[in-house]
């Protein structure tokens, strides 16, 4: 392996740096292995030995130099070009004084992008009751809803991945660049996401979230399946970030539908505050309401 | 005159976004408060607990029989309401205040959202 080799892989991925370093060890390993007491293989082993170590202070000083100075800077997955990565570092104002913040008609739009259900899809619509909402007992709020809601979000860009941060519900998706595929069994609120850079932008695919009694809006009772489906698109627009968002989830929705906004830069220096939902709170509401059924 | 027209104009309009509650981002209103009324309640804040994804202001004022009612005022999260200069001290128990809202819907309950607050003498209550 040389040092350019091992250079790239330890730059493509975290894992690349894990793999790169157990082929060294399994090279090392059969290094000792060939010796097998004679002087001439000892004194191989050691020359090769010397190599090593040499070899490994010039990769760890390279490493130091071009690795940990870009981390967590944006590179992009292995093998992506650099010129096709926008920059999406920072923390991002999605709230009112960037967009008409969330609502019964906001992000979907009665008569342009509001979803066509389903009969499946409107029968679950219908029986539905405000008091049984999950995020009144702090479930969190997710895709394609989490990312709409009016607080701050705050992304950092590594090389085998892009970490979202929201300050709603104190949420975390992280999005692999690096190729690998959804666990088979796992399903979760945010789902699973992976990505790439293409065109100036990232685009990411998220599937295998957990069945959600309100998991397409806050506001119009919309559930969503386990084969939700969402995709988002997000570029830099001068100082803005833009993103549009698909989903397709055919368990309930007749066809895919989609949305477009926009982040502005938070204050500078913003810091995303804790969220630590309440459950008290969360749930105090639901006795203001008449239930549906009673 | 005009300007003197536009100077209070751009006054009122300033109070009104200063003394009026974040509005309510976690869940629509419609379902718990009927937005066609209006109440109004001056009493004595008892409590301030601010949260997310709801703070919740806690105040006794008569009714129009003399009767204490406890009311509850539903606000927005604490994390936006701290963007806007908002802390937990900002009312303090014991604090008298004016609150105009919409009633909540379920009968015996005296919830209120989307509220104006201000002091008893109309005076804004300044994060």
């Amino acid at each position: 392996m040389t040092v350019c080799h091992t250079l790239a892989v330890a730059r493509g991925t975290t894992a690349g740096v894990e793999s790169a370093l157990s082929v060294w060890r399994a090279s090392e390993n059969q290094a000792i292995w060939w010796a097998d007491g004679t002087g001439e293989a000892e004194m191989s082993v050691r020359s090769n030995r010397i190599r090593r170590v040499l070899t490994r202070c010039l990769c760890a000083m390279l490493l130091v130099v071009f690795g940990g100075g870009m981390a967590p800077a944006a590179f992009a997955q292995s093998g992506a070009d650099p010129s096709e990565v926008p920059d999406l570092v920072g923390v991002w104002d999605g709230g009112g004084r960037v967009r008409p913040v969330n609502g019964p008609n906001m992000p979907w739009v009665p008569g342009e992008n509001f979803p066509v259900l389903n009969e499946r899809g409107s029968a679950h619509q219908a029986v539905f009751d405000e008091a049984i909402a999950s995020k009144y007992d702090c479930v969190p709020s997710a895709s394609p809803a989490l990312q709409y809601d009016p607080y701050m979000m705050d992304v950092t860009q590594w090389p085998d991945r892009v970490l979202f941060r929201y300050e709603k519900d104190d949420q975390i998706r992280t999005v692999w660049l690096d190729g690998r595929e959804p666990p088979l069994n796992e399903f979760t609120v945010q789902g699973f996401s992976v990505g790439r850079y293409e065109d100036g932008a990232l685009l990411v695919e998220t599937v295998q979230f957990v069945f959600d009694i309100t998991g397409f809006d806050d506001y119009n009772g919309i559930p969503s399946s386990q084969q939700k489906r969402v995709t988002e698109r997000y570029w830099r627009d001068g100082e803005e970030l833009r993103m549009t968002l698909t989903v397709e989830d055919p368990m309930f929705l007749r066809e895919p539908v989609s949305y477009t906004t926009r982040w502005l830069p938070g204050p500078e220096g913003y810091k995303l505050q804790l969220y630590a939902c309440s459950a008290e709170e969360a749930g105090h509401p639901r006795k203001f309401l008449i239930p549906k059924y009673h | 005159m005009k300007v003197l027209l536009w100077m209070v104009a751009a006054v009122v309009a300033v109070a009104v976004l200063v003394t009026s509650v974040p509005a309510i981002a976690h869940h629509a209103s419609g379902p718990f408060y009927d937005n066609e009324k209006r109440v109004e309640a001056i009493g004595t804040v008892t409590k301030f607990v601010f949260r997310n994804p709801h703070s919740f202001l806690y105040v006794d004022a008569p009714n129009a029989e003399g009767t204490m009612i406890a009311w509850e005022i539903e606000m927005g999260t604490a994390v936006s309401m701290s963007r806007r200069g908002w802390t937990a001290e900002t009312i303090e128990a014991g604090d008298q205040i004016k609150v105009v809202g919409q009633p909540s819907r379920a009968p015996g309950t005296f919830g209120m959202c989307c509220a104006e607050l201000t002091k008893p003498d109309g005076t804004p209550i300044r994060p």
